[in-house]
């Protein structure tokens, strides 16, 4: 379990990293995609600690954050815009709102990015 | 069964919202529907603001609907931009969950379909079953009637965007000669 809970801090922080990297370049497809990623993988890391596992699909962590009503509700509201950037421009302010998603998201996992 | 029409539910939302749309394969008739498109017209007021309204909106719809919904939160300048892919069917097709009425009777406009036909290259038997279907036949309604078209001028039919594909699939039986164009009235 420990180094699960490793990999994941480590991928949270590296895509919120290279995420605010594309934000400086002005790349926002880009930095909304690292900032969902980042947001994802401490969502793992919170249903890591809380339930022992880890999900295996977007479903299936559906399905288990259902029970943590406050992170389910950022990634239901963030995960159109992943499933939509690979075809819509995305702004720098909608990069904003999830690069902050992605650090509330860090902090009830108990991880600073 | 699907509930692609909202029960009678009063929706929740605050002042910032100037529309709750509701487009797509839902708002037409025998398209068959895998989810149900939402879209969430705003004030100007910031983006984060407009997705955690559109999430409380969306919390509330799924308690009406029984299919997945797809929410988009936009203000007018995000509507009307050239990237918003959904700009038409939001436009031509939406229809508001507040005034049950389309969408675009706000700015004065009114979406209708004008289907040209053309049956002078049907048989005598064809051209009687096309008109049957349009006016009906021995107290039997025709489309026009049960629907709310009319003739608007020989060989052109008006009707409202959402009978759009049973007026379609049906005349495309008869004749294939059929055009459909979009229009707004005002």
């Amino acid at each position: 379990m420990n180094e699960k809970k490793g990999i994941l801090e480590k991928t949270a922080r590296e895509y919120h990293l290279s995420g605010t990297e594309e934000l400086s370049k002005q790349r926002y497809n880009s930095a909304v995609v690292l900032f969902f990623k980042s947001l994802i993988a401490s969502a793992d890391l919170f249903l890591l600690i809380k339930t022992g596992k880890t999900p295996s699909s977007h479903n299936d962590r559906f399905n288990s954050l259902r029970n943590f009503r406050d992170i389910y509700d950022i990634v239901d509201k963030d995960f159109p815009f992943y499933q939509d950037s690979y075809n819509i421009l995305m702004s720098k302010e909608l990069a904003e709102v999830i690069k902050e998603d992605a650090e509330e998201v860090a902090g009830k996992a108990e991880i600073t990015l | 069964m699907q509930k692609k029409s909202q029960e009678k539910q009063k929706l929740l939302f605050n002042e910032n919202i100037i529309d709750v749309v509701q487009f797509g394969s839902s708002v037409i008739k025998e398209k068959p529907v895998n989810d149900i498109d939402i879209a969430v017209i705003y004030k100007k007021i910031s983006l984060k603001e407009q997705l955690n309204h559109s999430q409380k909106i969306k919390k509330q719809l799924e308690k009406g609907f029984n299919l997945p919904i797809h929410i988009k939160s936009f203000d007018l300048y995000s509507l009307f931009d050239k990237g918003n892919f959904a700009r038409e069917g939001i436009l031509f097709y939406g229809k508001s969950l507040i005034t049950k009425e389309y969408f675009v009777k706000l700015f004065g406009l009114i979406p209708k379909i004008h289907f040209t036909y053309n049956l002078s290259d049907l048989d005598k038997k064809d051209k009687v079953r096309f008109n049957y279907l349009l006016n009906g036949k021995k107290g039997k309604y025709g489309l026009l009637r049960e629907y709310g078209g009319k003739i608007i001028a020989p060989g052109i039919i008006e009707i409202i965007p959402e009978y759009e594909k049973i007026f379609f699939d049906a005349m495309k039986e008869i004749t294939p000669s059929l055009e459909m164009k979009k229009v707004f009235l005002s």
